[in-house]
């Protein structure tokens, strides 16, 4: 417990000087706008600002502040546009619009967006204190972790994002081959033999991380703006006077407290964050409100309550396996992983003794963000309201020229300007297909972490692959694997043999 | 059908991974049991059967987008292109002010607003990156001309 205290008055002495203390409002603030903005969601966010973040030269807790602050702000800012305009920003807000825009019809606006700030604030809240406290746990017992207990953790954790990620498992998995076959592109560290570089000096050093994110995210997003293209503006309901009230707060608080918890396990699972946690709340708060839950779906407040909470508190869990671990939680994560790899850090379990004011820094801010959300989504909600009507025609160029400056100001090399085009076209394919891009982003980031312990396994074994399996903390964690893998089938299975059951 | 093409499309990329993973990638010399070689390997083996279930059981028949999406997307990546192309030689302000116009009039706003985007996004944004947050971008080939003729500097660039 002193450790905890003594690592959290480390961290507020990062978080509260006033350059990071800027940055977290400022993070808040433009997580907001770009979570409210319709089709653009944390991930795309964190992507396209994360080159020039990066640029600017911060030091690497400011900059980690700054995009953390950008990523639960725009898991905060979702649910204004679902609300209000039924167009969730991202996967995370689509159980949002279910409840909240019925409620916008029936001209409660201002009671649904107010009440889901505050569902929104307590998630996010619960979120960051158990994560405080089981944080520095996690991380004290994967200090004891061998090569082949990582091995071990990464086969779950492509496990379970193969099961709980995407609409076709095997489609996932592919997802996140693709990645780890980017990863193994340029020199290979330990004998420095150079790997499918075909001779191109621009990708010895492997493809770069940044170049991945941008396309991907940013301009895969763009081109399905494009292809989505709505003319003219949309219709958003405007935002009354009402406001939320005592008794809404009353009857929703377990309805908040148990989807916190949901959505804080889910956003721990790694690969699985705000969209598959939304959603099991929902249906989770369906299923207990028995009689009552009739009404989920015309605008009943626990139906509000309950994603909104679960997902701003995914986006804390997802963030306790990324520091403790050094394996994201959820796509957007993963972009924070490879962010802070920029910067030679290596998250893991050492992370919190070698570089506090990185972790505990992070985590203070997450305090003194959410605080910073709640103050400013009360008041201001009207402004982003009014963000909302931003023409597309606007949107659409203006994404590309932030990504085509972040990416030009690192290197200010032009190769990497068709490259995030190139890439973009790629992962707009994959969308089409129903491939989730998030399994890519993972497996990128994952492929030297995974390659390097498999490696250093086989070395301390001396190539006898049994090694694999005979400690106890690998065989639980292929059980687990085994476990994430056939839970949902064996439940799927028995959804159907009982027909009667409500959905 | 489209989930066949892409897969076959795939597929080839895997298997030239692979061959090239079991034949070409060999460390002159090494110490450790698993050489550069072996993870490579074993991706492309289960990337393969991936695909190869995929191939067998493919879910999605068509992508859906309309023919004249098509020419929208197609048009959108030309100017894309076209923007990484003319990046360096206009430099941001000349290549941005285009680009915005030509989006914003592409995807539906006036010409008068385009142009008026395109502007603020290129001077602004340019102003903004430059001065206030330090960011390096392209001053482009030909303002350099006009700007330093009186040096005529070799080395300023």
């Amino acid at each position: 417990m002193g450790e905890v205290l003594s690592g959290l008055t480390t961290g507020f002495g990062v978080a509260l000087m006033p350059f990071n203390l800027m940055l977290v409002l400022l993070g808040c603030f433009a997580g907001t706008l770009i979570g409210a903005l319709p089709g653009l969601g944390p991930i795309n966010g964190v992507a396209i600002l994360l080159p020039i973040a990066y640029g600017l030269g911060f030091p690497p807790e400011s900059a980690l502040i700054l995009l953390a602050g950008i990523y639960y702000g725009a898991e905060y800012g979702g649910r204004i546009s679902s609300i209000l305009l039924n167009v969730p920003g991202d996967s995370g807000a689509v159980m949002t619009t279910l409840d909240g825009h019925p409620m916008a019809l029936k001209g409660e606006a201002g009671r649904a967006l107010s009440l889901s700030a505050v569902a929104s604030f307590v998630g996010g809240t619960i979120a960051v204190i158990l994560m405080t406290l089981f944080g520095p746990l996690l991380a004290k017992f994967a200090v004891t972790f061998s090569p082949a207990n990582y091995v071990a953790l990464m086969v779950f954790a492509f496990a379970s994002l193969a099961s709980l990620v995407g609409k076709s498992t095997v489609k996932t998995l592919l997802g996140a081959l693709i990645g780890l076959m980017l990863a193994t592109v340029g020199i290979d560290s330990n004998t420095g033999v150079a790997r499918f570089t075909f001779g191109i000096p621009d990708i010895l050093a492997g493809i770069d991380f940044l170049i991945v994110v941008v396309g991907l995210f940013g301009m895969a997003e763009l081109l399905h703006l494009v292809e989505q293209q709505v003319t003219g503006r949309l219709k958003t309901l405007p935002v009354d006077n009402s406001f939320v009230r005592w008794s809404d707060l009353m009857a929703t608080k377990w309805t908040i407290l148990r989807c916190s918890l949901i959505g804080f396990f889910i956003g721990v699972l790694p690969g699985t964050g705000a969209s598959v946690a939304s959603a099991v709340a929902y249906g989770t708060e369906k299923r207990i409100a028995g009689e009552g839950g009739k009404n989920f779906g015309t605008g009943d407040i626990r139906g509000l309550a309950a994603p909104e909470a679960a997902n701003n508190a995914s986006a804390g869990g997802a963030m306790v396996p990324m520091l403790t671990l050094g394996i994201p939680g959820s796509g957007t994560t993963a972009i924070l992983l490879g962010a802070l790899l920029m910067f030679n850090i290596q998250p893991g379990p050492l992370m919190f003794a070698q570089r506090p004011e990185i972790a505990w820094g992070l985590i203070a801010s997450m305090y003194v963000g959410n605080i910073a959300l709640l103050i400013i989504n009360l008041p201001l909600v009207g402004l982003f309201a009014r963000m909302l009507t931003i023409p597309q025609h606007y949107l659409t160029p203006l994404i590309a020229i932030l990504a085509f400056v972040g990416i030009y100001s690192i290197v200010g090399n032009p190769f990497d300007l068709f490259m995030i085009t190139w890439l973009g076209i790629f992962g707009w394919f994959l969308r089409k297909l129903d491939f989730s891009l998030a399994p890519v982003i993972l497996g990128f980031v994952l492929g030297g972490l995974f390659e390097d312990n498999l490696r250093r396994a086989l070395s301390i074994s001396g190539g006898d692959w049994g090694i694999l399996i005979e400690n106890w903390k690998s065989v639980m964690l292929y059980g687990l694997a085994l476990v994430v893998v056939v839970l949902p089938i064996w439940l799927g299975r028995r959804a159907r043999t009982l027909p009667d059951s409500d959905d | 059908m489209a989930d066949r093409i892409f897969a076959g499309v795939l597929l080839i990329v895997t298997l030239i991974y692979g061959f090239i993973a079991f034949t070409i990638i060999k460390a002159p010399f090494q110490y450790d049991p698993l050489g550069p070689e072996s993870w490579p390997r074993i991706l492309s083996v289960v990337a393969t059967l991936c695909i190869l279930v995929i191939l067998w059981k493919p879910d999605t028949d068509s992508i859906g987008v309309a023919r004249q999406t098509w020419f929208r997307l197609a048009a959108m990546i030309v100017l894309l292109v076209a923007y990484a192309e003319l990046y360096e030689p206009l430099g941001f302000i000349v290549s941005t002010i285009l680009f915005g116009l030509i989006v914003a009039r592409m995807l539906g706003a006036t010409w008068r607003r385009s142009a008026i985007f395109g502007v603020c996004a290129g001077v602004f944004g340019y102003l903004l990156c430059v001065s206030l947050l330090d960011l390096n971008l392209p001053s482009g080939d030909l303002i350099e001309v006009f700007t330093q003729r009186p040096t005529s500097g070799e080395g300023a660039t």
